[in-house]
């Protein structure tokens, strides 16, 4: 264990440092402009005094959530489909090649045109990027499975059910864990850039308010807030569950 | 033409129609015609752009030209300072420990806000983009680098050391060309990201380029033109992506026993 | 913690029969890093190896064996006594070149066979003109006359570690060390390359100082035998092998003196140390 606290020592005096560093940047501009570290916490503790702010980041936590939800299932289920019957991959692959391609600015803007300043909007442009995404990943994790794991089941005349039971999935396992948290990940993003573009309320649409106003540290105050919860849930939710998940392996990698 | 092929090239095929006749059909079933055009009259504002003169007189080449350059430029600013962080991090272990706290953070600093305060404290100019596609490349390249180093073969470098092989040699032939998975990696990835961020920061207000010209007709609630834009831009993206780089690709791998990819 | 002491100049004694490694009293220790605990990995060993003369270093797997090549081959430290490398009888003086063949031939997989000689080639500072040559010489003595540009994936396990060999041998080295190469080979192909293992003795008479838990294959090979036992690793008899080349694993010679070396060994390693 001691072990551990001296790798700690270069990583937080590289905090300290880095810390120190801003506070001193900072002095030479108005913290609307660039804020010092302080300035930056009094504004983040104006923000969560006021309960309106609550229900703004209710808001777009429950767009994520309903984009991340879609796109898993979604995702999944055609990745699934098209890692193990070859004609289902050559007829999709390029609609998802074209869908990974096109920017989450074009989609934002597409989805308002479609269906105006409303709840579809935001969640529909998480879908239409994260969903891609998640298939490439699972699509990816099923060709790359142990061919003979698959072959010996069938000597042993294990049938569908048993072999996705107990062979594929728990390979499938580790890349759908990994998808997962990094759809999350791109699912937090997505949704500030959609909301900036038009759902009217959350918390992409307070950074381009405070954008247009030129105020730095208010943008700042809520995008570092919001980078704490997207943390947060992070460690909670993956460290936690990654133990069971990654069981049988011999190391534990990350 | 084997059974294989034709079956092959059908679905291929087939999928892009089905694409087209879909897109048709939504184009016909929405109650405003004007909210999404069908794929013929796209296809003809697209070959109109390219042909006459845009809305300030400018051709849709410059456009394109311009976008491409500032894809480049970034794209590989961020390579290169990316690979040489990773590989930094590789080879040092005060490196490693310093940087692992920065990066992490880094990396998890929406791209929206990194673009807004990009262009806040650079303003609206070519280095605020520049430096806005930088600080969210470079930290994921450094990141699969590093990760790559970490996962090299330490008996090849020990056999390099046993044969009094100095750095420069072992970087060159024994370190490099394990990364080369991992660089391309990256590769594709900072692609896709570059010129996403790149259209994000053109919409925000660069003169000139694809995304300018994609909210410039969004203003002027111009949807063919907007669909027209975007389809350049995709194909564009796509033949950049297959055309080019799947061809780097096989090439630099040309040694594996004929590994299926 | 000592390192290697190489001795830089060319040697002039003629009387003896040269020495091209010699091992003094050597010894190592480990600490188990946090725990404490020291033991001793290698204790007081002594063994000197000829010029020209094939050297083998027989014990069971383990720790040890493997250990006192690194050590020679400058990779790993040692904590006591000494060990000195003389540059070959004959060649200008010049930094001792140590070659060495391991258990898996550790190839660069993405370079050609001629890449993968090149790339030690220049790590030891040969000028370019004399790649080329070297190359191809080395190659055909190993049997691979022709491969220079195929690819080490393409090649079976033998083949590769014949590469190896051909790797070890272009640098013209003072001492090739050999730690069980023939190891993770099949038994087949391992015969096959003892064999033309010997016939390259004839040829290039390298110095061979060789590592290796089969009495069968050391009493084949060499010219003289240590026998070590590991835990902590230590010389407990030295053999001459005297008979004659070539030698047939079948001869009777060679399978008598396995034998009493056999007997040896086990009452040692049943703890009458």
């Amino acid at each position: 264990m001691k072990r551990v606290g001296a790798g700690l020592l270069p990583s937080l005096l590289t905090l300290l440092v880095c810390l120190l560093l801003w506070k001193a940047v900072s002095l030479f501009f108005p913290p609307v402009i660039l804020p010092g570290p302080l300035a930056l916490l009094e504004r983040m503790i104006e923000i969560y005094s006021d309960p309106a702010s609550y229900v703004i980041v209710g808001e777009t936590l429950l767009r994520i959530f309903e984009g991340f939800v879609i796109s898993m299932l979604l995702g999944t289920l055609l990745g699934l489909s098209m890692g193990l019957k070859h004609d289902i991959e050559l007829f999709f692959d390029s609609w998802v090649m074209v869908l990974l391609t096109v920017p989450s600015v074009c989609w934002a803007f597409l989805s308002v045109l479609w269906f105006g300043i409303s709840e579809v909007a935001p969640v529909l442009t998480i879908v239409l990027i994260v969903f891609p995404f998640v298939v490439m990943n699972v699509w990816e994790g099923t060709k790359a499975m142990e061919k003979s794991l698959i072959e010996m089941s069938h000597v042993y005349r294990a049938d569908r059910a048993l072999m996705l039971r107990k062979v594929l999935i728990p390979q499938l396992m580790p890349y759908i864990f990994s998808s997962l948290r990094i759809a999350l990940s791109l699912s937090w993003k997505i949704a500030l850039v959609a909301e900036a573009f038009g759902a009217g309320s959350g918390v992409g649409q307070e950074l381009i308010n405070w954008f247009q106003d030129i105020r730095v540290d208010m943008m700042l105050a809520w995008g570092a807030s919001f980078m704490i919860v997207m943390v947060a849930v992070d460690l909670l939710i993956f460290r936690l569950w990654a133990r069971r998940v990654f069981a049988w392996r011999p190391q534990f990698a990350t | 033409m084997t059974a294989q092929t034709i079956r092959t090239v059908g679905l291929r095929a087939g999928s892009i129609v089905a694409l087209l006749v879909l897109w048709w059909l939504a184009a016909r079933l929405m109650h405003d015609p004007e909210a999404l055009p069908g794929p013929i009259v796209i296809g003809n504002t697209i070959a109109e752009d390219l042909v006459k003169p845009g809305p300030q007189g400018e051709s849709a080449f410059l456009h394109i030209g311009i976008t491409l350059a500032r894809i480049f430029i970034a794209f590989a600013a961020s390579m290169l300072l990316g690979t040489g962080i990773g590989l930094a991090m590789g080879l040092s272990r005060i490196v490693e420990r310093a940087l692992l706290v920065v990066i992490p953070l880094l990396l998890t600093i929406p791209t929206i806000l990194m673009v807004f305060l990009a262009v806040m404290w650079f303003g609206y100019s070519e280095a605020g983009g520049l430096i806005a596609v930088m600080a969210v490349v470079t930290p994921y390249v450094a990141v699969n680098i590093f990760e790559g180093t970490r996962a090299m073969d330490k008996s090849l470098i020990e056999m390099g050391v046993t044969f009094k092989a100095r750095r420069p040699l072992l970087i060159r032939k024994v370190y490099l060309p394990q990364l080369m998975p991992y660089i391309f990696s990256a590769f594709r990835y900072a692609f896709g990201v570059t010129w996403k961020i790149v259209a994000l920061a053109e919409t925000f207000g660069l003169k000139y380029g694809i995304g300018y010209m994609f909210f410039f007709w969004f203003g002027q609630f111009n949807m063919d033109q907007v669909l027209a834009w975007i389809i350049m831009f995709v194909a564009l993206m796509l033949i950049l992506e297959h055309g080019v780089f799947a061809r780097l690709e096989s090439r630099a791998f040309a040694w594996r026993h004929s590994l299926a990819r | 913690m000592a390192h290697v002491m190489l001795r830089k100049t060319a040697r002039t004694d003629t009387a003896s029969a040269p020495t091209a490694v010699i091992i003094d009293k050597l010894s190592k220790k480990f600490t188990v890093p946090g725990g404490g605990i020291t033991f001793t990995v290698i204790e007081s060993v002594s063994l000197t190896v000829g010029e020209g003369q094939f050297v083998s270093i027989v014990g069971p797997s383990g720790c040890g064996k493997s250990t006192l090549l690194n050590i020679i081959a400058g990779i790993e430290s040692y904590d006591g006594g000494s060990v000195t490398v003389a540059p070959r009888a004959g060649t200008a003086s010049h930094e001792p070149r140590v070659a060495y063949v391991f258990q898996s031939p550790r190839l660069l997989n993405w370079l050609t066979v001629q890449g993968n000689i090149e790339f030690v080639l220049e790590a030891q500072g040969v000028p370019r003109e004399q790649w080329q040559p070297r190359v191809t010489k080395y190659l055909q003595m190993v049997g691979l006359g022709g491969q220079e540009k195929n690819y080490p994936l393409n090649l079976s396990g033998g083949m590769q570690q014949r590469v190896a060999i051909a790797r070890a041998l272009a640098i013209e080295p003072d001492i090739l060390l050999m730690d069980e190469p023939f190891s993770h080979l099949d038994a087949i192909t391992a015969r096959k390359l003892r064999f033309d293992l010997m016939e390259i003795l004839g040829r290039a008479k390298p110095t061979i100082l060789f590592v290796t838990h089969d009495l069968a294959e050391a009493v084949f090979l060499s010219d003289h035998i240590y026998m070590m036992n590991t835990r902590p690793a230590r010389i407990f008899k030295e053999v001459e092998v005297d008979i004659p080349r070539p030698r047939k694993p079948e001869d009777s010679v060679i399978l008598d003196l396995e034998k009493s070396l056999v007997r040896e060994f086990f009452s040692v390693l049943e703890g009458k140390t």
